[in-house]
């Protein structure tokens, strides 16, 4: 089994330290692991601001970077999301329809493929879990409070097996942070709202660190409380699953 | 413009036939006590339900109720307690000071609480709405679980006006706090007969 | 002003957000309850999804044996094309008979066509019954909401537009005592009115019969006292047979409003001895929407409001900032149909969760419609030159190597040495609340040719 590690644009440039995480971590659960270094983005970002058409470039750059991996792990659902559901604007060779269907997130890939929950982790904090939406209601990587599905949580899954680690209950359990790509800047009162509101649950329940799947919502998080010297830290899913094993 | 035209481009522009689903029933089918379920659903949305041991309690039961009322329309043989008599010919306006209706319900549905009523079982149309107070009579048989079981039952009706209702008027517009009588009647009671 | 300016605005009064945020996630949280309650709820959307997917590939027979079935139970049946057509055929009836006093109970569709102001520019009298409705009619307003039209009033601007017209005492707005001064008020409207105008629930094809849902009974106090009943409803109204108001009755209220059904369900198939019954089949767009197969399903819609309440954007920025009839995720897929470039910023006022397609009774698609109308809009829609150009240009960074690691070496660069009022500068949209990350040293490319070099 040969993975290919898709590392987002701005992980790579702003948030090195997840990339790290994630390329250690699969390491650590003695995955095959290669970073193909002419990646550049899946082109989200175009795709929701309406520019769909001018991604393709950047689209067809991730399928020649990744076509000859079993699978494509990366450290974010929303990103994932876009090369499942949005990279049907391409034309489906069998190289595009393999990357489609063998891309996963990071938790969805140890917990789904790997088949791994207890991965030997330690983090003795309280911990909030923030669902990020695309990997929830895209990706369906857990069951959401407006549907009437039994509750799962891919997530959870893992970080319930994490030493020490309590995970606080949150009042909204999966709201939207508010980030949204573009949204974030072009509708930013809002966004700031909806990120202000998310922070306010988690430290009205206690919570010490913040994580989640999509450093996106993070980053948008953490922007805010390092703005407003808030007493909560902001890590992503593999760096708490990758700090002790 | 008008029909041609709305009918022509429907015509033009809606997709191939998608044909209608099966609706397999069975997957709402629930094992439980309709009298029970109807009992908590109708208070739960405002209304108040009593069972009677015996139809001749009715005028009893309604008298204790609603003690200081002169004004009662009784579209219902089981009650005497009617003050006022009307007709399919009685000029609607003329019910506005109606205090009590009392009239006949044919089924409940246990799922919502709700009752459906129809112009069968009351000469003018706006008596259920216009009256202050609204009595219902329900024989506890005529309990079904759910919708998709009362539109089979009412299917064979003639059809001219029916309603479900399910409890008294209310609004919750201001502020969302629920305010119970609204412009409909103020209240809903239902009494459970068994015959 | 577009939804991001208006929601700035809505937004400086935090409170008001807070409190406008809190009571429409109380009404979420009452339909979740709800559902719950209903076992086989996600099938019963799917199936309540199927029957509308029918009814739109089939709605010229239906609407055809809806008209006959009607008609043979002695209902007139108009069609009005536009807007238009709708109010003339409207007033044309209230001429006829001399009308002069009209109740309305709620109908987004007579909002649509902008019926009140066409009616009283004729000298007639439309008094809105519903108790929201009534409330944004004296505050010369428009909803906010398609079924709690006045949630953006606080109770004591509605104690404060009572007094002034209805003359009541202050009350610090009380409720019961308002809605009590309402009701005797609008008695004697009911009393009074020469013809009463509806909306439709759901109009059934099998039998020409239609259905009007209400809590408070205003629809039949109007439609039982006058003598003309006016009934408006959209062409995608129509459901196939009464059977399937066992699906759609189930899921009506418990999605709206958390209730397991609203109190009334009136079910008019005649009109009542010396009476008339008028429905009026409305197009207004409609057919249109029926063609573009991306959008068609928006019109599976119920009016429940579902995704309003849902909608995290909505919660905190309010109906208004939509400038639609109706706002919201629905209302934001359904008016760039009718005018792309009044409501160009619709679709982006969204983060795209997903949250009102899981709430959707009848499973419209609408995060992903929306994702589709932006991919439009830009191409038809002058976009802001800033932002067309930039985007532009990220797209041919992205897929070229070269250009991208110069772009994230020089992001990185000036992150980490310009001097914080430059970054941080009134052109940084991102800047305004929060921090940029703090830049490390080396980005991820560098850190794994040093350190893995062997790989990749």
């Amino acid at each position: 089994m040969r993975v290919g590690l898709f590392i987002p644009c701005y992980i790579n440039q702003l948030y090195p330290q997840v990339a790290i995480a994630t390329l250690e971590l699969l390491e650590k659960l003695n995955v095959d692991v290669y970073y193909p270094n002419e990646q550049t983005c899946c082109g989200q970002p175009l795709g929701n601001s309406g520019y769909e058409d001018d991604s393709k470039g950047a689209c067809e750059v991730f399928v020649e970077n990744f076509k000859e991996y079993d699978y494509i792990v990366g450290p974010s659902g929303s990103c994932i999301y876009h090369v499942k559901k949005h990279f049907d604007i391409l034309e489906q060779t069998s190289e595009v329809i393999k990357v489609r269907n063998n891309a996963y997130e990071l938790c969805e890939f140890i917990v789904k493929v790997l088949g791994k929950t207890d991965l030997g982790a330690k983090f003795p904090h309280k911990v909030g879990l923030h669902k990020s939406c695309h990997g929830l209601r895209g990706l369906h990587l857990g069951s959401c409070s407006e549907r009437m599905d039994s509750h799962f949580s891919t997530e959870e899954d893992l970080l319930n097996n994490v030493n020490g680690l309590e995970l606080m209950s949150l009042n909204r359990k999966d709201e939207c942070c508010g980030f949204g790509g573009t949204f974030s800047v072009f509708e930013e009162a809002i966004s700031v709202k909806m990120g202000k509101d998310r922070i306010q649950d988690h430290l009205d329940n206690g919570v010490e660190v913040i994580t989640g799947a999509d450093h996106s919502c993070l980053m948008h998080l953490e922007g805010m409380i390092n703005r407003n010297n808030q007493p909560i830290k902001v890590m992503h899913i593999a760096e708490i699953l990758n700090s002790s094993i | 413009m008008g029909r041609d035209a709305i009918l022509k481009s429907i015509k033009n522009n809606k997709p191939t036939l998608i044909p209608s689903p099966e609706i397999n029933l069975e997957s709402f089918e629930e094992e439980i006590d309709v009298l029970t379920a109807f009992k908590e659903k109708v208070a739960l949305v405002g209304g108040t339900i009593i069972e009677l041991d015996s139809v001749k309690n009715i005028d009893t039961k309604i008298k204790s109720l609603y003690p200081n009322i002169s004004k009662i329309i009784s579209c219902v043989d089981e009650s005497q307690l009617g003050t006022i008599l009307i007709s399919e010919k009685t000029d609607p306006h003329k019910l506005e000071s109606i205090e009590l209706a009392i009239v006949k319900g044919e089924l409940g549905v246990a799922e919502n609480g709700a009752v459906w009523i129809s112009e069968n079982d009351f000469p003018i149309r706006v008596l259920p709405f216009i009256t202050n107070d609204l009595t219902l009579i329900l024989n506890k048989k005529n309990i079904c679980s759910n919708l998709h079981e009362a539109y089979k039952l009412i299917g064979k009706r003639k059809r001219t006006f029916g309603l479900f209702i399910s409890g008294p008027s209310k609004t919750a517009d201001i502020e969302q706090c629920l305010v119970i009588g609204a412009q409909g009647a103020m209240s809903l009671t239902i009494l459970l007969i068994d015959n | 002003m577009n939804h991001a300016k208006k929601a700035a605005i809505f937004n400086k009064n935090e409170a008001k957000v807070n409190w406008h945020d809190k009571a429409l996630w109380y009404v979420r949280e009452k339909r979740d309850n709800a559902a719950h309650d209903v076992k086989g709820w996600e099938y019963l959307r799917e199936v309540a999804s199927g029957i509308k997917a029918n009814v739109l590939s089939d709605l010229d027979t239906y609407l055809i044996e809806f008209e006959s079935n009607a008609t043979k139970n002695g209902i007139k049946v108009h069609w009005a094309s536009d807007a238009e057509e709708h109010n003339k055929i409207v007033h044309k009836v209230l001429e006829t008979h001399n009308a002069k006093k009209v109740v309305k109970s709620k109908s987004m569709l007579t909002e649509e066509c902008h019926l009140n102001p066409y009616l009283e520019s004729k000298g007639i009298e439309v008094v809105d019954t519903d108790l929201g409705e009534y409330i944004v009619q004296i505050a010369k307003e428009t909803p906010s909401h398609i079924v709690l039209p006045a949630i953006h009033k606080t109770k004591e601007e509605v104690d404060a537009l009572f007094q002034e017209h209805l003359g009541t005492t202050p009350s610090n707005g009380n409720p019961e005592y308002l809605t009590n001064e309402a009701r005797k008020h609008l008695r004697n409207k009911f009393l009074e009115a020469d013809v009463a105008i509806t909306g439709v629930n759901f109009a059934v094809a099998e039998t020409g019969g239609i259905v009007v849902c209400t809590n408070e009974g205003n629809a039949d106090m109007g439609a039982h006292l006058a003598p003309v009943h006016i009934a408006c409803m959209g062409i995608e109204k129509i459901i196939p047979k009464e059977e399937h108001l066992g699906v759609f009755l189930r899921l009506l209220a418990r999605s709206a409003t958390g209730q397991p059904i609203t109190t009334y369900s009136s079910h008019f198939n005649k009109p009542s001895e010396g009476s008339e019954l008028h429905i009026i089949i409305v197009d207004n767009g409609r057919t249109e929407q029926l063609s573009r197969e991306d959008f068609r399903s928006s019109l599976h819609c119920i009016r429940c409001g579902a995704c309003m309440n849902t909608c995290p954007i909505y919660r905190r920025s309010g109906g208004h900032s939509y400038d639609a009839t109706i706002p919201g995720p629905i209302g934001s897929i359904l008016s760039p149909g009718k005018d792309l470039t009044k409501h160009s910023s619709l679709p982006f006022a969204s983060t795209l969760c997903g949250s009102c397609s899981n709430v959707c009774p009848v499973k419209i698609n609408i995060h992903e419609q929306l994702y589709k109308w932006r991919q439009l809009i830009v191409k038809d829609v002058k976009q802001p030159v800033v932002k067309k150009t930039v985007l532009k240009i990220v797209g041919k960074v992205l897929r070229n190597r070269t250009l991208y690691n110069l772009a994230g070496k020089s992001a990185r660069f000036m992150l980490k040495y310009a001097p914080r009022f430059m970054v941080y500068s009134k052109l940084n949209a991102w800047g305004k609340a929060r921090e940029l990350p703090e830049i490390k040293n080396e980005n991820f490319d560098t850190w794994y040719k040093i350190n893995r070099k062997n790989n990749g």
